[in-house]
């Protein structure tokens, strides 16, 4: 296997982890907002503030590494997510979950979290088919 | 009184301050009027008006010399000078020589009182209308006249006291129809429950409004009805309200009825407590809840009374008879046992607080103010921290009155220097040692020259000694914090106000003050604010302590307890928080009816949960605003609210206070628009544009309020007036909601929003702080100030009547009505402006301020004295009813504004007569027109 290859199955990988998050924090969202378990606020935010960085450093490492092997069209799909996510990291610096906030902001978080899955989903199909592609097209 | 024997058999008359008017009750039914029973039984009523006797000499009133007159009036003409104008305008001839037909100077009071009673009868503006004589420029000079008296009595017909007609919409005019401030006072329109609803048919079945209201007394079955009209629909709590009443500063309004017994009958389902529209099945055994139609089980020991051991009678039970109700919890409603009441003072004593004064103040008014501290149960204990850029610790022996100081310089990782339990001691066991620290902390430190504040750790300290038993830190800081964890950084910019950057300096500076919040809420600490600065102190950030805390802000920028106006100002409004019966540990829910769902919170709190507010500690008198949807279709005739506030008394009970609201519904838009509580729509309003300033910005706010407007004007205009036609000559709205337009006026150019570059970041900030927690009663006049004229006020203005102190009659905001030989008040109950005019005659100027002329009176903060003569006696009590007529621990500073003074603070005092055109603002009729234009421009037809 050719390092085309190897690097789609990682992005695989890769998408299936941020997928899973995604699944978390949606989870997580909708546990709050029924209030079945009681779920404190400040405990949900603290819990999820601490994916939030690595998920988004998870995502930028992606990009690097599409960018090295230069993968155009993968770092180009993938560019409005990680500006997206530079701006409100590291520029605003709006990207923690505030407890006093919750419960105004839910409704934004959540539709956040749907649109994410929906990008890693999309993803994760997308970089499954390449590796199949970079795999065939080594075996000929 | 006189009233009384002119009354049928079986009625009272009981006077109604706030309406200036009896309120006429037939005892047998309780049955409730404005008209006298005899006026509306088409008695004869002309006995009770009747011309009153003649005039019986000037008696105890004070007359002015012509000469006087004849000075000041400066034209040759001697001006007959009716004594009841007091200090009048020069007197036209012709018009005020005339005596009044009704009117007759030198009434002794009393008879006075009863000549006004009998004209009562007549309409609401029995009161003003009937003194032509005394005020000279009534109804003269100004193109505004209020509407004539029959019909704002039959308006009152419709607010309905009577039975079960319907709603009777009635739309107004709003270009043609001059805003009238009485209005405000006015009850909310009448809650029109089917009959039978309430299982015991109590008058106090729904709780009074001052306790809980909703933006719409009829509540829509449908979203899409609520949509359509575009009103807001919210609920405005203040369930722990002092009692002193808004009618009558005399007596207090009843007390909350306590449920001794501990049986608490709750719903099963849904958890809501028993109330007056449950209704009762299988004979009594069994209850059916009116929110979720569940069938409960009535508890056993239901029909007995515990106090005398003997069955008792369920129908006079508290619960199911009144709206607002207390019980006694049972330790299924303890976490843990009722915490004492733990107080820590954090004194700041840097230079700049030991030179302002504020040191001093505040230890002496603790001192003061120990026996006011609740202590009922002997467990209140207290802690004392002062900090400037180290913390200073005082460790107290109970029974002596030696006391240790020990210094913490560290406060990068702040620690306790002795156990928890010898620095916080129970008061009563070391009164005298506390009373000797408090005695001599200002000698401690006041020569300091240490500049800088540690704030943030003098924080984490008080919360280390409270946090094992929650309690309250009382912050006292006189500069920006600049050291350790939570230093801020002087944001403060005069080029970025007025600016869209400016609402940045509105929110927090540091993420410290809200983990902290948080933290602090968890473990049951309350953080209350009292900020003194001279310079910037950024009350945004520090602010945000108390709001999620459920603490108090308090701000006096400049403060000097040199000018003793501001030491008794600070000393009274610290020495009432003190002293408050505050509640402790507290949580808050709303519950309601199916297919209703509480959607938004605004307040002082912490959401805890979807429908949880959690509350360290519970101060009096603080507003909460709770927004509602509709999620599904009501079927139901009615549908009830209920708020229960689980808290422990500051005595050491746990207690549950349970506040019901029952509101038909409807599926008739007009019904839905007679039953608009414009008071209730303007507090969601106000709370609404704050947080939409800490969200996003403050032109949004503006925007938000002005579309709010918008779209309940036009929604109304295209449901009820069926769009342009005649219509679109004016601006419609119904007669409930008339000044509702003015009070979102009033919050545009408040200046907690008002678009300018001249309003510090944190009078702002401070501005906020107070909108979203002010109750109604004392947020109204804050939004639209109170206007009075004291130099030609009716003879019997600051006298005390049948309920206090009377107050001179309100005046509409505009400037029109101010004449440059007056003397006028102007307050919001945050300030009172004393506006002096320029040709004052100089005796008015010695009765009210002992001094020989205007031009030796200087304006700004004024203690009025008070002087051997009726006027400055009447003005004096005026003064005072003011300060004290409001719920709240806000004591407003006297300003004397010269017409022709310092410009800042003229037009400080000008800005508050919202109908006037401001610097970039309009004027009441300008923005009316501009509406006007928008509904007519477009959308709306």
């Amino acid at each position: 296997m050719g390092g085309e290859g190897w690097l789609f199955l990682f992005a695989v990988l890769m998408a299936a982890a941020l997928l899973f998050t995604s699944v978390f924090f949606i989870i997580m969202f909708s546990d709050l907002e029924c209030g079945e378990h009681y779920m404190n606020p400040i405990d949900l935010c603290n819990k999820l503030n601490q994916f939030v960085v690595p998920e988004n450093l998870a995502h930028a490492f992606l990009c690097l590494l599409f960018l090295l092997s230069f993968q155009w069209t993968a770092l180009l799909i993938n560019a409005p997510l990680l500006a997206y996510n530079v701006n409100k990291v590291v520029i605003t610096k709006t990207h923690t979950f505030d407890a006093t906030e919750i419960f105004r902001t839910l409704p934004q978080h959540k539709k956040e979290s749907f649109i994410r899955l929906g990008f890693y989903l999309l993803s994760f199909f997308y970089y499954l088919y390449r590796m199949i592609v970079a795999l065939i097209s080594e075996s000929e | 009184m006189s009233q009384q024997n002119d009354l049928p058999p079986g009625w009272i008359a009981q006077w109604d301050p706030t309406h200036q008017r009896h309120l006429f009750i037939e005892t047998t039914s309780g049955h409730q009027q404005w008209e006298h029973p005899l006026e509306t039984a088409g008695g004869p009523l002309d006995a009770t008006v009747a011309p009153a006797p003649a005039p019986s000499g000037h008696g105890k009133r004070r007359a002015y010399a012509v000469g006087q007159t004849h000075a000041y009036d400066g034209a040759g003409e001697v001006a007959p000078y009716p004594d009841a104008a007091g200090y009048g305008a020069p007197v036209q001839p012709g018009m005020g020589g005339a005596p009044a037909p009704l009117f007759t100077p030198g009434l002794a009071n009393d008879q006075f009182a009863a000549q006004q009673q009998a004209a009562q009868g007549q309409g609401y503006y029995g009161g003003s209308e009937q003194y032509p004589a005394q005020q000279p420029a009534y109804g003269q000079q100004q193109p505004m006249q209020y509407p004539p008296v029959n019909q704002l009595a039959d308006q009152f017909g419709h607010m309905g006291l009577g039975g079960q007609k319907p709603f009777a919409l009635h739309t107004a005019n709003l270009v043609a129809t001059p805003p009238n401030p009485l209005e405000l006072l006015m009850p909310p329109p009448e809650i029109r429950l089917p009959p039978g609803a309430s299982i015991t048919d109590s008058p106090a079945a729904n709780a009074d409004p001052s306790y809980m209201r909703s933006t719409i007394n009829v509540v829509p079955t449908t979203y899409q009805l609520l949509n359509k009209s575009k009103l807001p629909f919210s609920l405005v709590l203040t369930p722990h309200r002092t009692l002193k009443s808004a009618v009558n500063s005399s007596v207090d309004d009843p007390p909350v009825p306590v449920v001794t017994d501990t049986v608490i009958a709750r719903c099963r389902r849904c958890r809501s407590y028993i109330n007056p529209y449950v209704t009762f099945i299988d004979g009594g055994q069994r209850w059916k809840c009116c929110l979720c139609s569940m069938s409960n089980e009535v508890p056993q020991m239901f029909d007995w009374d515990q106090a005398r051991n003997q069955p008792g009678d369920r129908w006079s039970r508290p619960e199911l008879t009144s709206g607002a109700v207390e019980f006694v919890a049972p330790t299924e409603y303890m976490v843990r046992p009722p915490q004492p009441l733990v107080y820590v003072f954090l004194i700041d004593v840097s230079h700049a607080a030991v030179q302002s004064g504020m040191v001093a103040t505040a230890t002496r008014t603790i001192l003061e103010s120990l026996d006011r501290i609740p202590n009922d149960d002997n467990r209140t204990r207290i802690s004392l921290i002062a900090f400037d850029t180290a913390l200073y610790f005082f460790s107290l022996t109970p029974g002596s009155t030696e006391t240790s100081m020990l210094v913490v310089s560290d406060i990068d990782d702040v620690f306790l220097p002795k156990p928890n339990d010898q620095l916080v001691l129970n008061l009563t066991e070391s009164r005298a040692a506390v009373e000797t620290l408090l005695g001599r902390l200002q000698e401690m430190f006041q020569d300091t020259q240490i500049i800088g504040s540690a704030l943030g750790p003098a924080l984490q300290a008080g919360f280390q000694l409270a946090s094992t038993t929650g309690g309250k830190l009382i912050t006292l800081s006189a500069s920006l914090p600049t050291l350790g964890v939570g230093a801020l950084k002087n944001r403060e910019d005069p080029k970025i106000l007025g600016t869209p950057k400016e609402s940045a300096l509105l929110q927090a500076g540091s993420p410290f003050y809200k983990t902290f919040a948080i933290e602090c809420s968890r473990a049951q600490v309350s953080v209350d604010m009292f900020l003194f600065a001279a310079t910037y102190t950024d009350v945004a950030s520090l602010s945000c302590l108390p709001h999620y805390t459920s603490g108090q802000t308090f701000f006096y920028p400049g403060f000097n307890a040199a000018r003793s106006e501001d030491a008794i100002k600070f000393a009274h409004e610290f020495g009432i928080v003190l002293g408050s019966q505050i509640g402790l540990e507290a949580v808050i829910r709303v519950r309601a009816s199916r297919g209703i769902h509480m959607s938004a919170f605004h307040g002082n709190f912490f959401v805890r949960s979807t429908d949880l507010l959690a509350l360290p500690a519970v101060p009096p008198d603080q507003n909460y605003v709770i927004e509602i949807s509709l999620e599904e279709t009501l079927t139901t005739p009615f549908v009830v609210f209920q708020t229960a506030v689980l808290h422990t008394t500051c005595f050491g009970e746990r207690r549950i206070r349970v506040i019901t609201l029952a509101l038909p519904t409807t599926s008739n838009i007009s019904e839905l628009y007679a039953s608009v509580d414009q008071i209730a729509v303007a507090t969601f309003l106000a709370n609404k544009a704050v947080e939409r300033t800490q969200a996003n910005k403050l032109e949004d706010a503006r925007d938000m309020v002005q579309k709010y407007v918008t779209d309940i004007l036009g929604a109304y205009k295209s449901n009820m007036t069926g769009g342009g036609g005649a219509a679109a000559a004016g601006l419609a709205i119904p007669t409930n909601m008339q000044m509702f337009p003015l009070l979102a006026l009033g919050l545009l150019k408040h200046v907690a929003l008002r678009q300018s570059s001249q309003i510090a970041p944190d009078l702002r900030a401070y501005a906020h702080s107070l909108l979203t927690t002010l109750p109604s009663q004392t947020l109204i006049p804050y939004l639209h100030p109170s206007f009075y004229s004291l130099h030609d006020m009716p003879p019997e203005c600051g006298t005390i009547g049948d309920a206090g102190v009377i107050l001179p009659p309100l005046l509409p905001l505009t400037s029109e009505r101010l004449v440059k030989h007056g003397l006028f008040v102007i307050e919001d109950g945050q300030t009172i402006f004393l506006w002096v005019g320029r040709d004052s005659v100089p005796q008015l100027i010695m009765d009210v301020f002992n001094l020989p002329n205007y031009e030796a009176l200087r304006g700004g903060k004024y203690t009025l004295p008070i002087l051997d003569n009726p006027f400055s006696q009447r003005v004096n009590a005026i003064i005072g009813k003011i300060r004290e007529m409001r719920r709240g621990p806000y004591y407003p500073a006297l300003f004397i504004v010269k017409e022709d003074g310092e410009p800042p603070m003229r037009l400080w005092a000008l800005s508050a007569l919202i109908q006037d055109r401001g610097d970039q603002t309009p004027s009441y009729q300008q923005w009316l027109g501009q509406l006007k234009d928008k509904l007519n421009g477009s959308s709306y037809n």
